[in-house]
């Protein structure tokens, strides 16, 4: 697995390693069934605090993009289907405010800030 | 495992009339590692060497896993189950790194013959070398391996990577990490190379003149601290305490805020000033705010002194 962190960014590293693996998952380059590192191994390979590692492992799988399983490690899942619309679109809808202000704020028109949104989907590939 | 690892409560140390260490009050939680920043001769080292009785505090007092450093008896068995790497290497400097390692498993009941073997391939030592002959950066590495090997619950770790290359510095995290830290095991460690200690703390401390300015978990650091760079005229003096540190930069004034930046920021745009920036900050942004003091831009860090910065440890 390819990661990239950056501890001096501001932005939690859990949450670097979270959305990272998200994106990952996300893009296909990890699939459903495939094993993540061990705690101990990622944080040594990234170099970061193992307790890091386990925080971003304990909420995939809460987010049900992994799961775990009991001495044998943690797989990503297979997606979400277990999730309610209603549910994903709460999730969601913080970051799409987001997009829309920062939007807004750089002076970018609708149509630019919709076409950004259209080209990250199309970077992630042809599922769904 | 439940045992607080380093608990200091008022240490103190004078030398003649020089304080180096003031009122200094440390509790540091079993698998923490702890990253004690602060600039040359803010008190360290000092404090490190009376955590392992080679130094005598003044006033106040200090317990390593539950044990008085003061107390010959209790000395030894933090000894026994504490690493020390320290900045001056005070090893016997004829010997081998590998006579250096048979004479200090002896004293060790949970020394790894296995770890050491491993350690000084991986951290590429010259076992075979008499110890003063080798540069800098292979004295640390002796020092570690030795640390490492003993089976330390702590490691007290004095500058460890100073003098070292990159891609040993690199390989020194990596081993610190697999073979101490993943085992929950606990980690004190002064360094002045914050991307480092950023990396691998959870928790920063940062010393100046003695005292403890700052205590956070460095998540807290990530996800609450904030910079707001605001101008106007007549910007508050007395600061909130949620202000770590407050400087006048011409018609700007930056302030480090610890935790509601936004809030504080409507504050001030009530007064009148208007807000240029709130952004995250590094490790090593926070530390120059908040101990700089010769920045001719400045008026000195007005806020860092007054907040009672412990109220958030």
């Amino acid at each position: 697995m390819l990661l990239h962190l950056n501890p001096s960014s501001g932005v939690p590293v859990y949450l670097q390693l979270e959305a990272q693996v998200k994106q990952a998952v996300a893009a296909g380059a990890l699939r459903t069934g495939e094993a993540l590192p061990s705690t101990r191994k990622l944080a040594a390979e990234l170099r970061i605090n193992p307790n890091t590692v386990a925080r971003a492992y304990q909420d995939l799988e809460r987010d049900g993009v992994t799961r775990s399983v009991p001495g044998g490690g943690t797989f990503v899942a297979d997606g979400m289907p277990g999730l309610l619309k209603s549910e994903k679109v709460k999730r969601l809808r913080p970051h799409a405010r987001q997009l829309a202000v920062e939007g807004r704020q750089l002076r970018m028109t609708r149509e630019e800030t919709l076409k950004l949104l259209e080209e990250e989907l199309d970077k992630l590939g042809g599922q769904a | 495992m439940s045992e607080t690892a380093i608990f200091t409560e008022g240490l103190s140390k004078s030398f003649r009339a020089q304080a180096a260490v003031r009122e200094l009050s440390l509790k540091i939680q079993p698998g923490a590692v702890y990253g004690f920043l602060g600039r040359n001769g803010a008190g360290k080292t000092t404090t490190m060497r009376m955590l392992l009785g080679l130094v005598r505090p003044t006033k106040g007092s200090a317990r390593v896993l539950g044990l008085d450093p003061t107390k010959e008896p209790e000395l030894l068995r933090i000894l026994e189950r504490v690493g020390f790497v320290s900045q001056r290497k005070q090893l016997y400097g004829w010997a081998t790194p590998a006579e250096l390692v048979r004479m200090n498993k002896a004293y060790f009941p949970r020394w790894s013959d296995e770890a050491a073997a491993g350690l000084a391939k991986r951290l590429e030592i010259p076992m075979n070398m008499a110890f003063k002959t080798l540069s800098i950066g292979n004295q640390s590495k002796v020092a570690l391996l030795l640390a490492l090997a003993q089976g330390a619950e702590i490691l007290i770790l004095d500058e460890p990577t100073a003098g070292l290359d990159p891609v040993m510095v690199d390989e020194i995290l990596r081993t610190l990490i697999e073979d101490h830290i993943s085992q929950g095991r606990t980690i004190f460690v002064s360094s002045h190379h914050l991307s480092e200690v950023e990396q691998i703390c959870d928790w920063v401390g940062i010393l100046e003149e003695g005292q403890l300015l700052l205590e956070s978990r460095l998540e807290e650091i990530r996800q609450e601290f904030r910079l707001v760079i605001a101008s106007g005229e007549g910007l508050p003096v007395v600061l909130p305490t949620d202000v770590v540190s407050a400087t006048t930069d011409g018609r700007f004034r930056r302030y480090v805020v610890a935790r509601e930046a936004e809030r504080f920021a409507a504050e001030l745009r009530g007064q009148g000033a208007t807000i240029l920036e709130i952004s995250p900050l590094g490790l090593r942004e926070l530390f120059l705010h908040l101990v700089r003091k010769e920045d001719p831009c400045t008026l000195g860090n007005a806020g860092a002194k007054a907040a009672p910065v412990s109220s958030f440890s």
